[in-house]
């Protein structure tokens, strides 16, 4: 490890007096020693040049002349530039699958830079290094950096990218390309150029640029990663020149800039004390919470607010905002008793409000009360774009107002309090008993749910979820795939209390986000000790099988076992209502387009073909926790594993 | 009447509620097997389960009582499921989904299963 004092101050200095300096002096920085990300990036060892690198630099090879040797050799590369400035964000793993318009990178993180922080990790589908990013920043809160083709890598990865950008999910792209037409070779190079690259996801990432020198490159990264990790998070993306990474740096005197994080946006005054007079004054105050916690801190920082006021909590689990056996954690059913509602990073207040159903003639319906009064506290509007409408439908709150739920929490609780008379803190205690008994009901309910269908076969999602609890409960555990299809058995019934006991949903619904960003978290929570459990969904793990080699080339420990319902179930239904509606749902046709049978998958032998150790498929549900107990002793020793399990629909 | 013609009057009564309860039955298990048919043919089981446990997709209908009027109501007019049209899904059709609906049995206790360890 070495300190930020040990970074050289200006990187256009000779690599021997670098060398030198670097272990005898503190170099007058320009690398902030004040802000996360330099520090971050303080911690990580930079290796110095080889010998063999600085023979290249300052000699010519014997048998060259040294005009011979300009056109054989290059000394100082642009690309190794790119890797100072990718270290010093702080940067720990470059996810990718290999490309020709960036080779120069790869090569310079490999070797100059050593392959650590970054560590380059392979991966076999740029859809798949996108989500593993988004999955790995779940855990860390840290974007990483998927390394794509300008053209055919970021066209693959376009989807994941949208998953992030809708999740609200930091990453920097960087994208090879071949600006210069006199560069380009006949061929690939031109195939793989675009006069534009980024286009083809601009419309859901934050910001992007292709930088013409080193020096942009440098700025542009350092605005790229405020840009991507202030609130509203989200993915930006850089195009990297094919010339530039090749072709020598020459003697131009270059500076990483210094990245100051910027803070988070946070509530005007004014608005919070007006939205602490609401809460304190309500009877039946309740909050609702979506893509809120960004940290541990957001999660204390809402069960201060919530007790604060004895208000209900119902947690849409977009992220893990709440305790779910905290007898605030309610169920939505409380929304329609409310007379004031505090809606926190909600990505779709209208829908919270209002509910439609999917009938021939779409009507909604208000679910709160009509008197209720609703206030919107997040970021979605600081930033939206035209043309995909994950924004959801527009919602007249009575008080909107702009800022990070979990940057604005103290303020407002600080403002509750002092609001708040003697009288109302004496109705407290009243209303933590009513809610203790509510939360002891429903957990009652939930569990007296999951006994039925205990011994079917195919296996019950609940009694899934029970049984790998029975090798997880005794342990430090992260449920990294989404529950909602599964009937939400995880979130109902394993208690979770940690910011990475659930890493909410992919953000977009675009599938095959599962495997991938399932490894992604993995690979954050490899070194940590905690056991990371992928429910996987069949469908879902078919557009991305691979991500299970990356998990075993790399030894990422990781339990998966499968919700495996034999097709796309929630797509059947679809089929299905169509069908009844349109009278012809007699005949079991919702089947054909939708099953995943005949041959039937034999998913274990998949993820045995990508070297990860599996069983199944399992039909028994008493079969299940034996092979979950040999799994385990995989996972106990650093290896992905997998078990194949054939389940109810949901 | 002589107390033998009684007696033989009784015996016939008897048997012939013997015999019309054993057609009741034998008439509500073939419903039941038919019923399990129409459960798959007709779909049911994508949002309730195989087994009637129903999920988030729909609720629980296993172990539930109610009657056969209540049962068609939400089969065909409540909007809160696609609504099974009698010219789809006939009455004696529905009547059999009903009866195997009815005859799915209750679950083992909690203490028999071990989802209890949650605390």
């Amino acid at each position: 490890m070495t300190s930020n004092k040990d970074q050289p101050s200006d990187l256009s200095m000779d690599r021997r007096k670098f060398l030198s300096s670097a272990t005898a002096v503190s170099a007058t920085t320009i690398i902030g020693s004040s802000m996360a990300p330099a520090a971050e990036a303080s911690d990580k060892s930079v290796k110095p040049p080889s010998a063999s690198q600085l023979m290249m630099e300052d000699e010519v090879p014997e048998g060259y002349s040294a005009e011979q040797a300009k056109d054989y050799f290059v000394s100082s590369p642009g690309s190794d530039f790119m890797v100072d400035v990718v270290k010093q964000m702080g940067i720990d793993f470059v996810t990718t699958n290999p490309g020709s318009s960036f080779r120069g990178i790869h090569e310079s993180i490999v070797n100059y830079g050593g392959n650590q922080a970054p560590e380059l990790l392979t991966s076999v589908h740029e859809e798949q290094a996108t989500a593993m990013a988004h999955g790995f920043y779940k855990v860390t809160g840290k974007p990483l950096i998927p390394l794509v083709h300008g053209t055919v890598g970021l066209q693959h990865a376009s989807m994941a990218v949208y998953n992030a950008w809708s999740d609200r999910v930091p990453m920097i792209i960087l994208a090879g390309n071949h600006m210069d037409v006199m560069d380009r070779r006949a061929g690939a190079e031109w195939a793989h150029s675009a006069q534009d690259c980024i286009r083809v996801v601009r419309d859901y990432i934050k910001w992007d640029d292709q930088p013409v020198s080193l020096q942009h490159f440098a700025e542009s990264m350092a605005r790229a990663w405020k840009i991507a990790m202030t609130p509203p998070r989200g993915p930006v993306a850089i195009a990297i020149d094919g010339h530039l990474q090749e072709a020598e740096r020459g003697d131009l005197k270059l500076q990483i800039p210094r990245i100051t994080p910027t803070q988070p946006p946070v509530g005007d005054e004014g608005a919070i004390a007006e939205a602490a007079r609401l809460l304190v004054e309500a009877e039946n105050p309740v909050i609702v919470v979506d893509l809120m916690a960004h940290d541990q801190t957001g999660i204390e920082r809402l069960v201060e607010l919530a007790e604060s006021l004895q208000a209900p909590v119902v947690n849409q689990f977009g992220r893990m905002n709440f305790p779910n056996r905290h007898h605030l954690a309610q169920g939505a059913s409380v929304i329609a008793q409310a007379d004031v509602i505090l809606c926190l990073e909600l990505n779709d207040t209208w829908g919270t409000i209002n509910t439609m159903r999917d009938r021939v003639h779409r009507e909604s319906q208000r679910r709160a009360r009509s008197d209720a009064k609703v206030i919107d506290i997040g970021v979605k509007d600081l930033f939206i774009k035209s043309n995909y409408q994950n924004f959801q439908r527009y919602f007249s709150a009575d008080l909107s107002i702009a800022g990070d739920g979990q940057a604005t929490l103290p303020s407002l609780t600080e403002a509750v309090r002092s609001a708040m008379k003697r009288s109302r803190r004496l109705s407290n205690s009243e209303r933590e008993l009513r809610w203790q008994s509510q939360h002891r009901r429903s957990f009652e309910q939930a569990l007296d749910t999951a006994r039925y269908a205990w011994d079917a076969s195919p296996v019950s999602t609940a009694r899934l979820f029970s049984e790998i609890w029975q090798v997880a409960k005794d342990r430090d555990w992260s449920l990294v795939s989404d529950d909602k299809l599964k009937s939400g058995w995880g979130t109902r019934l394993w208690p979770m209390s940690k910011h990475y006991h659930y890493l909410g949903r992919s953000g977009a619904g675009g599938v095959g986000y599962g495997a991938p960003a399932a490894v992604g978290a993995a690979l954050a929570l490899r070194d940590k000790g905690i056991l990371p459990i992928n429910v996987q969904s069949d469908g879902d793990m078919m557009f991305s099988p691979g991500a299970f080699w990356t998990a075993a080339h790399h030894n990422i420990p990781l339990l998966t076992v499968t919700h495996n319902n034999v097709g796309y179930h929630q797509e059947n239904m679809h089929l299905q209502r169509m069908a009844v509606r349109r009278r012809r749902g007699t005949e079991g046709n919702s089947l054909i387009g939708n099953e995943l049978r005949n041959p039937d998958l034999d998913l274990a032998k998949i993820a045995g073909g990508m070297g990860v150790w599996s069983e199944g498929p399992i039909h028994d549900p008493n079969e299940l926790g034996p092979a979950l107990k040999r799994a385990m002793d995989v996972v106990d020793q650093g290896e992905p594993a997998f078990i194949d399990c054939r389940c109810q629909p949901r | 009447m002589t107390w033998w013609r009684k007696w033989l009057s009784a015996i016939l009564f008897g048997s012939t509620l013997l015999s019309s309860h054993a057609a009741v039955s034998q008439q509500t298990e073939l419903d039941m097997r038919s019923g399990k048919a129409l459960y798959e043919r007709f779909q049911c089981w994508q949002c309730h389960g195989y087994e009637g446990q129903g999920g988030r997709s729909g609720p629980r209908i296993a172990d539930k009582t109610y009657p056969y009027s209540v049962f068609s109501v939400f089969v065909r007019y409540t909007n809160l499921m696609p609504a099974y049209s009698p010219s789809e899904l006939s009455d004696a059709q529905l009547e059999q989904i009903y009866q195997f609906v009815q005859s799915l049995p209750a679950p083992a206790s909690l203490e028999d299963v071990s989802i209890v360890d949650y605390e």
